[in-house]
């Protein structure tokens, strides 16, 4: 009888999502960065380019950083017209994915309302939605009555401290399982014949003659004509490897969770006024982050008592029926900040060397598209034009990015 | 858990007392700047994972500005004897 049910549950069968494998001495392309971004990468090179002689490079385990600490929303209500396209599409792909890597990601298109606390913040909401409706993505702006309609804890009196104006709602938005994505690249990446290697730090990347020729790990040397720097909150150093430096600032974002609670938020609700955003996951939890702290840090496991106090009265203030309720777990997270809220997308001086970094905290939405253009990238050696305008030249060209006025706007300077 | 930074004026404060100013980097001549030196002054940063030399200003204090090294994976104070040793 017990030999059935082990035989049922598939001891003595492999059923891990990867493998460990043998550091080769030699990669056709090295993707620096386990997390959403270089594992979609991969996943798409060997998928669409044939490209499977390839090395996934994680430091730590695959989803350590801010892959497996994003608060797990979707959404593509971005500000400008080079940016919309691209999470739009991202917002598409998620149903294709659960399909072709045969994963549950929990997909829940509950939509996004962005809460406008004043006169100006409605304007700028309605400037967005037009953006929005023009570029075909949906999306549009209610006021205090059909916010309250949406979501009913909502206080829309005069009694908080910023009364609610208004909102933007953008019905496909919602909520991804962050884990769920990264392991289900990570399986299909592997099946594909590419090799992840976590614990591997990157200590070096050699350049000869102008191009790209290796990468020295605490494992092993590698050469390589390609490297993907897709570190995140890491990028920076890992660019400084090779002598770039980047306009980013690594800054800590520090989210937490609530006890659960009945069922009662049905979409995700953000505020900037508030410095607040807040969804309910499927167990029950209120899941919500805040601002960023205004100062650079590796620090992840620092994590402040002034954000737990700030979180709860945000939520309180927007939703009364939040008063009383206990947070659970805090944890922090790095976010790699570029001036205009925008990322860097970018091949460099050096050939070979590529850059998929800069994505603050909103690179989760954008990560499979992302990798599936990264990837056209770096096989086909030319840049697909929908990621041209996220190129680094764009700071010493004084053409940065308009995305500054979307609805969040964080920066180490507010 | 949070931490403190060192003000030259009123000593150790709370983080949440100041402004973080940027790293300290030499400002380029204004004279004979190129636009190209002048964006990469303005946007580029090290992002030093460890002891960093850095502005800080303290809004809600004496408002005075300053210079701190600091380790960015710690947050503590580094003195410059230490980071040799």
């Amino acid at each position: 009888m017990f030999r059935d049910i082990t035989s049922r549950f598939g001891r003595g069968t492999d059923r891990r999502l990867w493998h460990k494998r043998a550091l080769q001495k030699s990669y056709d392309a090295v993707i620096i960065g386990g997390g959403l971004h270089g594992l979609g990468a991969a996943y798409y090179l060997g998928r669409d380019h044939g490209m499977t002689n390839v090395a996934v490079l994680e430091r730590r385990y695959v989803g350590y950083g801010g892959s497996g600490r994003n608060t797990s929303i979707v959404r593509s209500n971005q500000r400008s017209k080079e940016n919309i396209p691209l999470y739009d599409e991202g917002m598409k792909l998620w149903p294709e994915l659960m399909r072709e890597l045969d994963f549950n990601l929990m997909y829940f298109n509950c939509g996004n309302l962005n809460l406008a606390h004043s006169e100006a913040e409605a304007s700028a909401f309605k400037m967005t939605v037009a953006t929005a409706q023009y570029m075909g993505v949906q999306s549009e702006f209610l006021n205090a009555k059909e916010c309250k309609k949406l979501v009913p804890q909502l206080d829309i009196s005069d009694r908080p401290r910023y009364p609610i104006f208004g909102g933007m709602y953008h019905p496909p938005g919602g909520t991804v399982r962050h884990d769920a994505v990264v392991w289900a690249l990570a399986k299909g990446a592997d099946k594909l014949g590419i090799h992840i290697h976590q614990l591997t730090e990157v200590q070096g990347i050699d350049v000869e003659n102008g191009k790209i020729a290796g990468v020295r790990t605490d494992k092993g040397n590698i050469r390589t004509p390609i490297v993907l720097n897709a570190a995140g909150g890491y990028s920076p150093t890992v660019s400084t490897m090779v002598g770039i430096d980047l306009p980013i600032s690594v800054l800590p974002l520090q989210a937490m969770v609530s006890e659960p609670l009945k069922p009662f938020l049905h979409h995700v609700v953000s505020s900037g006024r508030y410095h607040a955003y807040a969804s309910q996951s499927l167990k029950g939890e209120i899941v919500t982050g805040s601002h960023m702290d205004p100062w650079p840090t590796y620090n992840t496991t620092y994590t402040t008592a002034r954000y737990l106090k700030h979180q709860g009265e945000a939520l309180i203030e927007m939703m009364p029926c939040m008063r009383g309720t206990k947070f659970m777990r805090i944890w922090a997270g790095l976010t790699d900040m570029t001036p205009d809220m925008a990322p860097i997308m970018s091949d460099s001086n050096i050939e070979g060397y590529y850059m998929d970094c800069g994505w603050g905290y909103f690179g989760f939405k954008s990560g499979p598209i992302t990798g599936r253009y990264m990837a056209q990238w770096l096989a086909s050696r030319k840049c697909p034009d929908i990621l041209g305008p996220f190129s680094l030249r764009r700071y010493r060209d004084y053409n940065l990015q308009r995305e500054t006025a979307a609805t969040m706007y964080y920066t180490p300077w507010n | 858990m949070s931490f403190l930074i060192e003000c030259p004026h009123c000593g150790p404060r709370n983080i949440y007392e100041f402004r973080f100013g940027g790293e300290v980097k030499p400002r380029p001549d204004e004279n004979e700047v190129t636009d190209e030196e002048w964006a990469d002054y303005v946007y580029l940063a090290k992002n030093v994972c460890g002891a960093q030399d850095e502005w800080w200003f303290h809004t809600k204090g004496c408002g005075c500005w300053f210079t701190v090294t600091r380790d960015t994976r710690t947050n503590m104070p580094v003195t410059r004897e230490e980071e040799k040793a």
